[in-house]
């Protein structure tokens, strides 16, 4: 438990630094050519607990995920399911790129940083998180 | 991994969800979505990006048929449909950062959150009724 919950701890400080880095800074420019599907600056600082709660549900699901199923193969298992969950949200970024639009190149970088952090999340959770050893009588 | 009934349940669980989608977030979504008509495309923007829309589907289907078969070997409906919300949830969180970027209504973000809970608990208990590895089919 406390493994899961240190696991927990650091891979949401990565993904909300990371989430910055990437949508606050690198893409901000790209950002910028759609401001009507944006909120203002100052809304969004009024909106930014959503964020938090966000990006904790999804650290927190994907902990779970990994304890519940992947456990035990360790950096590799870890990476391994950010990877497929992250292909999978590229999925669902296609289909908002469908109804909504967006710049082709903001998928296409939004979803190579996904990628990279979906990797690094992996990889600490993977690296941090060790199941329990079954007890023997 | 038992391929053949992999690509059962990933076209079963494809066409789920693509159902789903269309009639939860098309259809019955359709009213609270035109509330914010400036963060849509054209009906004709939208029918030159419908390949986009597919191919997304396939990969989401595609994926998690994938994650259904390693997190539980054995399938099951009732442990994939677990994974299944546990996957939505991660959605859910995405619909949220959203939400608080985006100018999207709040009966919006319901819809969606709610949608995604629905669509990826029944299609992973579809992936884990219709996937079943070697070994749980000769026990």
């Amino acid at each position: 438990m406390k493994r899961l919950v240190f696991a927990f701890i650091a891979a949401y400080a990565f993904i909300f630094l990371w989430g910055w880095l990437l949508n606050g800074v690198f893409l901000k420019d790209v950002y910028a050519q759609t401001p009507n599907l944006w909120r203002s600056q100052s809304e969004m600082i009024g909106l930014f607990h959503w964020i938090i709660i966000g990006q904790a549900l999804i650290v927190f699901s994907f902990v779970i995920i990994y304890a519940s199923g992947f456990a035990g193969g360790g950096v590799i298992a870890g990476i391994r399911l950010g990877v497929l969950l992250e292909i999978a949200a590229i999925g669902m970024r296609l289909g908002f790129y469908a109804v909504q639009p967006i710049p082709g190149k903001l998928i296409l970088y939004g979803s190579i940083g996904g990628l990279v952090e979906m990797v690094i999340v992996g990889a600490m959770v993977g690296a941090i998180y060790k199941p329990v050893p079954p007890r023997t009588a | 991994m038992n391929w053949k009934k992999f690509f059962i349940a990933f076209v079963a669980a494809f066409g789920f969800i693509f159902l789903f989608g269309f009639l939860w977030y098309g259809k019955l979504m359709n009213g609270a979505h035109q509330e914010v008509p400036i963060l849509w495309r054209t009906d004709a923007d939208f029918g030159n990006h419908f390949s986009a829309l597919i191919f997304g589907h396939i990969v989401m289907a595609f994926f998690l048929t994938l994650v259904c078969g390693r997190f539980v070997p054995a399938g099951g409906a009732a442990a994939c449909a677990t994974l299944g919300i546990l996957v939505a949830l991660i959605y859910a969180g995405a619909d949220l950062i959203t939400f608080a970027v985006q100018p999207l209504t709040t009966k919006i973000l319901c819809g969606w959150i709610a949608g995604d809970l629905i669509q990826f608990a029944i299609a992973g208990a579809i992936i884990g009724a219709l996937y079943k590895s070697e070994s749980r089919m000769t026990t």
